[in-house]
């Protein structure tokens, strides 16, 4: 045997002893599995299940009322009772009565509900423990049809799509300011990306606080916000093509996706909040999203004034930032979104503060006087003011 | 998106379900199974399902557990027997901890008087020795403590029966009336709430009219622990006799001995309906009230005497709405002689 091999054949041995420690755990793990729960009835007794249903959504149709629940405990769950504003009512099931873990059911319940009160709905499981969910007022949940579909998308239209695509009227106008001024509204982009990432990830933590721990609390929140921040990152090596820091349409289209993540969150909130009655979206809340967006559109049309843009890019643009929030609207109105709103909450987190770093490279590159300048400040704290002050009026 | 698919299909299909739904509308999985011919109880084909209501609240559209003759040792009390005086009167009650099934589907764990809530019906003519042997095959002290006139040394307060314990109580049977005894261990009211209590029978030296004879114990259980009821029955289980009507018939007399051992809640109350009764408090003296509803505090109990003036489904409930609806109702069904 030579030297050479016999280095290899080390090499190899160590290599394969990387799968000694997995082994080990595997020969724990099943040692832990035979011996049961006697190990923890060393310590003492273990609590009993809390036993309580996790509410998804209810929806209130004409003479019925139906819950989505699931059960966020590891031991099995069972649905015995079921009641609304503490009456027992006859139900049926579409789904299992015994549900494993994470595993949900829908209970239809024939009930004539009363429009505008208020209404509590109780699911009570097998050893009595009863969970309840209030709906401060009863609204009929609207129903998946031509109109419906029509109208959420009209909504979404509204309040992503056009609001974005006006801003980026703004692009002649930009055209003709002195480099100074461009990067004040480059800087301002960085200022209202800052306040949508900071915005997205303290909805998305929210949100995350209201699902089961088993999907993983703030630890899927950062997952989310890590994938897209990296997910980015790569996007923007591709576009740059080598060269250092992203410029014109490039820029352009990477604000635009960040900010499309976050509309897609901000649609699924929207349909949500609408279906099960937490919000009046009335006009006033459409308008209040339209001014609060416009900026948007600013932010995607400062990066491309140098460029060459051709109208149908501009439209390109308007609909990556802008279309994403038609889809959120649908899936909010019609579906059960409780995990993905929060996790598109959490990209669009990742994605927005990502960007803002693109655009502070750009920034700091075109200031006079660089990220230190007045230009620079001045426009990223004029960025976070006009979203703070356009928010005002949605919330 | 499947689950979107899903909704729409379902939601497609809805129109289509409402019809057979006024038949399949169930309880949870038991009814599921059972519940396929109850249009025969007065649900409609025309009916909308939402506005069934207290339609599908009979027969096997009601959400009872159990068979037809599960609580016939609690609804009928044993037979009276004639005034002689010192005759002993043996029973024995053993406690035990039990998981009864009060709802379809719904486990309550129990502290019982021999397997269940409320306990047997114990009964006694005035001036008979009542001789109470009491085993505790439970897990925690418990005691007997029987209303009526006795010496206070047998009167379930001071003599703790601990597990595995056992204690004979024994006193004459007086006054004549109708009575409840319950454990009085504290935290008394865990103790009451749990299960421990029952119905006490002293019939009067004169004995009462011949009569169908029934005994029916209001209670509430607070299966989640918050100091509020989640169900109410009588005689133990939700909607029992909604599933199970009381068969009685027309112009016999009807005693009901009623008892109200509702924890957490201050009062109970019973309603017949489309009929009158009378109602002796405590079943003593000579105070007979002619009414239709009858309210108790825990604890309070009397005799209500009824003739059913027509044959039919009389519904019978506690006056308190939530009670209804939370288990506390049930049916006579009055047939012709």
């Amino acid at each position: 045997m030579t030297a050479a091999s016999a280095e290899t054949a080390r090499g190899l041995a160590w290599r394969l002893w990387a799968l000694v420690p997995l082994v080990g755990l595997a020969l724990a793990v099943a040692v832990v599995v035979s011996v049961g729960d006697r190990v923890v009835e060393l310590v003492g007794g273990t609590a009993p299940p809390a036993d309580e249903f996790d509410v998804r959504r209810v929806e209130l149709r004409p003479g019925e009322v139906r819950v989505l629940v699931r059960n966020p405990q590891r031991d099995d769950l069972t649905i015995a009772t079921v009641t609304v504003d503490d009456a027992i009512v006859p139900y049926t099931l579409d789904g299992p009565a015994t549900l494993g873990r994470l595993r949900s059911s829908t209970i239809v319940v024939p009930y004539d509900w009363v429009p505008g009160d208020p209404l509590a709905v109780g699911v009570t499981s097998s050893t009595g423990i009863q969970t309840t969910h209030e709906i401060a007022a009863a609204v009929q949940t609207p129903e998946p049809g031509a109109r419906g579909v029509l109208g959420y998308g009209l909504i979404g239209l509204l309040v992503g799509v056009v609001p974005v695509a006006l801003g980026l009227l703004w692009l002649p106008s930009l055209r003709r300011a002195s480099p100074a001024w461009i990067a004040a509204f480059m800087a301002l982009t960085a200022g209202l990306l800052t306040f949508l990432g900071v915005e997205a990830l303290f909805e998305a933590l929210a949100l995350q606080a209201g699902l089961p721990p088993a999907f993983g609390g703030p630890g899927l929140v950062l997952l989310g916000v890590a994938a897209s921040a990296l997910g980015m990152t790569f996007l923007a090596a591709r576009l740059s093509r080598g060269r250092v820091g992203l410029s014109g349409l490039a820029l352009a289209l990477l604000v635009a996706i960040g900010i499309g993540v976050h509309n897609l969150g901000e649609g699924l909130a929207i349909g949500t909040s609408f279906a099960t009655g937490e919000i009046q979206l009335g006009a006033f809340l459409v308008i209040g999203f339209m001014v609060h967006n416009v900026t948007e559109g600013l932010g995607i049309a400062a990066p491309a004034t140098r460029a060459r843009v051709r109208l149908w890019q501009l439209a390109g643009l308007a609909l990556v930032a802008g279309a994403p929030a038609i889809l959120g609207t649908w899936i909010g109105g019609y579906g059960s979104s409780d995990l993905l709103t929060p996790v598109f909450f959490a990209l669009a987190a990742g994605a927005a503060l990502q960007v803002v770093v693109e655009v502070a490279r750009h920034v700091a590159r075109i200031a006079p006087g660089g990220l230190r300048s007045g230009w620079a400040v001045g426009g990223y704290l004029a960025g976070i003011a006009a979203m703070w002050a356009t928010g005002l009026l949605v919330g | 998106m499947p689950k979107l698919t899903r909704r729409r299909l379902l939601c497609a299909t809805a129109p289509l379900a409402a019809a057979p739904l006024g038949v399949t509308l169930a309880f949870g999985r038991e009814a599921e199974a059972a519940g396929h011919d109850h249009a025969g109880h007065g649900g409609t084909a025309t009916r909308s399902t939402a506005a069934a209501g207290h339609a599908a609240m009979i027969g096997d559209g009601a959400p009872a557990v159990g068979g037809p003759n599960d609580l016939d040792a609690l609804l009928h009390p044993p037979p009276a027997l004639p005034h002689r005086p010192g005759r002993v009167r043996e029973y024995t009650l053993v406690a035990r901890d039990e998981e009864l099934e009060i709802a379809p589907g719904v486990f309550f764990p129990a502290w019982t008087y021999n397997g269940t809530v409320p306990g047997p019906v114990i009964r006694a003519t005035e001036d008979d020795v009542l001789r109470v042997r009491f085993a505790n095959a439970g897990a925690h002290p418990h005691t007997i403590h029987f209303h009526g006139i006795h010496p206070t040394n047998m009167d379930g307060v001071f003599e703790i029966v601990g597990p595995g314990e056992d204690f004979t109580y024994e006193f004459p049977a007086r006054p004549a009336g109708f009575h409840v005894y319950h454990c009085h261990s504290t935290p008394l009211k865990k103790h009451i709430h749990k299960g421990l209590y029952g119905a006490f029978i002293i019939d009067p030296k004169v004995p009462r009219a011949p009569a169908r004879e029934l005994v029916m114990v209001m209670n509430g259980y607070d299966t989640d622990g918050d100091g509020e009821n989640n169900f109410y029955t009588v005689n133990g289980r939700t909607f029992y006799y909604a599933r199970y009507p009381i068969r009685v018939r027309r112009g016999e007399l009807v005693r009901v001995y009623l008892a109200n051992l509702t924890e957490f809640d201050l009062i109970n109350s019973f309603h017949l309906h489309a009929d009158f009764f009378r109602y002796q408090p405590t079943g003593t003296g000579e105070h007979w009230e002619y009414t239709d509803t009858v309210m108790q505090c825990q604890g309070q109990r009397g005799v209500l005497e009824v003739r059913f003036a027509h044959a039919g489904t009389f519904m019978f409930h506690a006056h308190q709405s939530e009670f209804t609806e939370l288990g506390w109702m049930g049916y006579f069904q009055v047939e012709e002689p």
